[in-house]
């Protein structure tokens, strides 16, 4: 029996639309080639016919469960399509919360950020909430601030890679060049053409206290994380209270309320005590290889430390030893008559080479300040 | 332009079995449709779940050449299109002296294709015959050199500034490895067609062991297949993949072991476990009970799902 291509290739665009209000990367292009697809195989196949949109619609495993769920939602036992209206029922809600929380939401809110701060003027609400501390927050200022933190660790990383590329002046001989010059003057060598060389890209390290005392500041934290490692790419996560927990790959999925349920099942002692020397020690042990000369290491913590001192003086003899740039951000530096006076800062304190605070907007512009004059892309020799 | 197939879905599994290669439909079908619609296959999945294995295989079945290019971090055009045989050039300027040929004769020569050295992406194209292109771990390249990529896949043309654009003969077959170090960029992955390769399910991993270990028991290679169920269950540094399983099983059979104990996993740990931590947990108690499960479900002939099942509770504590 010949299929009825006519229908079914109607089913398979508004597949593909649905498969799109979920969130997943899917095209006019990608329904062209599930239907040259579908000629290829033999169709009355269930899975030969499920396995051929699964290859050419989705593009990445997160999608694979979207895709999977959706397939036996929509093509029912016997390939007839789910009625319309009970699909249509659930559509809406998936499409809101795609928008809502989804990471292109996210790439829109710092596209918007980034544009507003261009004109940041007097009467602008962001300007108003930039000198007020996070902690001070009412629930519904959450979401300016929350661009802001977003837009910024954008801003942070593409400077990191703009600047590297004036700051690094090693030369290369560039051999073309060299040669023709060589040719035009007969033989003889008159000079040598340089070229500049193309700058490597920072691995950035990023450990984030979750403890107790940091509650306050926590949900935007994960969020800067979050941000930073979607732009950056290169970023190993972790959090950590009384012991470490690597998060990178939770903050992997495309959206930040599902990385925020992963990381809640994932991370234990979450705003528990705080064992920073230990939860550090940890890092090195079992993760110390993530650490060359390359690499930036962004310590965000308040500094309190129930554990023992010492322990955490030698983790960061080593840590700093052994990356390139070592930083930490502490949120409480921007309270009024604060001093890094808890022993825990005091003991991590010689072996920091940027000393920031985190706690407003306005501090982590003028983070990007100091990083942006520091020579934050020169690794040791 | 037409190039030698594979045939359909049910032939390539039978060709991909014939080169040792154990497949299920899923990547059967991502093979076939990668050279039906003339798509690059992206294909991702953990290290030595047999991605690259997939390329090597398919220039096997399709009896053409396997040109790959291995991505590292700072890999630049020169190391992976082409770049010019400067030794060659410099002698020919030294033999050409007093020759009396002009500055630009002089150039036009020593910029000519005898001068060129071939690197695997300019390779690919001048091929005589479509070759497999193996583009391994595609996610260590910087963007620049993935944008680049991106459009080398779609135009299938070069352009060298001295010699002009050359076009390719005949589309390669692209492979795409990713280890998923990086996010690759939105356009290249809707360039391709993709594949999530996964561990192995207990029945393919036990598939392949039977296959690629010659003399080995079926006790044991339940048993080995049993384990690393369990193992991957299990949170590590490093995950071991197939490539790992194979070592191990050929580990055990030179020790003359024909069924799992202690003693015989602590002497083979390092094929399995490659970081000091992992060897640690896997030292421990756990072991004891991995090897009572998988010794008591082989004798009282349990059903092999309730003790998989029983496997992965193992690894929750």
């Amino acid at each position: 029996m010949r299929p009825d291509f006519g229908s079914l290739t109607e089913h398979v665009v508004e597949f593909s639309r649905r498969l799109r209000a979920r969130g997943v990367l899917c095209g006019p292009a990608e329904t062209a080639d599930a239907l040259r697809a579908l000629r290829a195989v033999n169709v009355v196949d269930r899975e030969a016919f499920r396995l051929a949109l699964r290859t050419t619609l989705p593009h990445r495993r997160e999608d694979l469960g979207v895709f999977d769920a959706l397939f036996d939602a929509y093509w029912r036992t016997g390939g007839a399509p789910q009625s319309e209206q009970r699909e249509d029922r659930a559509g809406p809600q998936a499409l809101a919360e795609a928008a809502s929380l989804g990471t292109p939401s996210l790439r829109r809110w710092a596209e918007e950020a980034a544009e507003g701060e261009q004109e940041l003027p007097g009467y602008s609400p962001v300007e108003v909430l930039s000198r007020k501390d996070f902690s001070s927050f009412r629930e519904d200022e959450l979401d300016v601030i929350a661009r802001l933190v977003v837009a910024i660790a954008r801003r942070i990383a593409t400077r990191w890679s703009r600047r590297r590329r004036r700051a690094r002046r090693s030369h290369l001989l560039d051999m073309r060049r060299t040669l023709r010059l060589h040719l035009r003057w007969g033989g003889e060598l008159p000079g040598l053409a340089f070229q500049r060389r193309k700058v490597r890209k920072h691995r950035v390290v990023l450990l984030c206290d979750v403890s107790g005392s940091m509650d306050v500041y926590s949900r935007f934290l994960i969020q800067f994380v979050y941000a930073l490692q979607e732009t950056l790419g290169r970023v190993e996560s972790f959090v950590f209270s009384t012991s470490l927990t690597r998060v990178t790959e939770e903050l992997r999925t495309r959206s930040l309320r599902a990385a925020l349920d992963r990381l809640s099942q994932r991370v234990p002692n979450w705003s528990g005590g705080t064992k920073i020397g230990t939860s550090l020690r940890q890092f090195l042990d079992r993760y110390g290889g993530l650490l060359d000369g390359r690499t930036v290491v962004l310590i965000v913590s308040d500094g309190w430390d129930t554990g023992e001192v010492e322990v955490l003086r030698r983790a960061m003899q080593e840590i700093r030893s052994r990356a390139a740039r070592v930083i930490w951000l502490n949120p409480l530096l921007g309270s009024p008559g604060y001093q890094p006076l808890t022993r825990g800062m005091q003991a991590a304190l010689p072996y920091v080479h940027v000393f920031a605070s985190a706690h407003n907007a306005d501090s982590l512009r003028e983070l990007e300040r100091v990083l942006s004059q520091g020579r934050m892309g020169r690794p040791r020799r | 332009m037409s190039r030698p197939t594979l045939g359909d879905v049910e032939q390539i599994l039978t060709a991909l079995a014939q080169e040792g290669y154990i497949a299920d439909r899923e990547i059967a079908t991502a093979i076939y449709l990668s050279i039906e619609l003339h798509k690059p296959l992206l294909v991702e999945g953990a290290a030595g779940v047999g991605k690259t294995e997939i390329a090597k295989v398919m220039a096997r079945a399709l009896d053409t050449d396997l040109i790959r290019l291995q991505c590292y971090e700072g890999l630049d055009v020169n190391t992976a299109l082409y770049e010019w045989n400067y030794q060659k050039q410099m002698l020919r300027i030294r033999l050409e002296e007093g020759s009396g040929r002009t500055p630009e004769e002089k150039e036009q020569t020593i910029f000519s294709e005898p001068f060129l050295l071939r690197r695997p992406l300019l390779q690919a194209i001048t091929h005589p015959r479509a070759p497999v292109l193996l583009v391994d771990e595609i996610d260590r390249v910087d963007e620049e050199f993935e944008a680049f990529l991106l459009e080398l896949l779609s135009d299938w043309q070069i352009t060298i500034p001295e010699i002009g654009t050359i076009r390719a003969q005949h589309v390669p077959y692209v492979v795409l490895t990713s280890n998923r170090t990086r996010e690759l960029s939105d356009a290249l992955r809707r360039r391709c067609l993709y594949l999530w390769i996964d561990y192995p399910s207990f029945e393919k991993e036990l598939a392949i062991v039977l296959r690629k270990v010659p003399g080995i028991s079926r006790q044991l290679a339940e048993q080995i297949a049993a384990f690393l169920h369990a193992v991957r269950a299990l949170d590590l540094q490093k995950v071991p993949g197939v490539a790992e399983t194979l070592d191990w099983s050929a580990a055990l059979l030179r020790l003359h072991r024909d069924h799992l104990d202690r003693e015989a996993v602590e002497r083979t740990l390092g094929c399995l476990f490659k970081h000091h931590e992992d060897q640690r947990v896997a030292r421990g108690p756990w072991l004891d009970r991995v090897l009572a499960v998988i010794a008591d479900a082989q004798r009282d002939g349990q059903s092999v799902q309730a003790a998989l099942d029983r496997l992965e509770r193992l690894a929750r504590g």
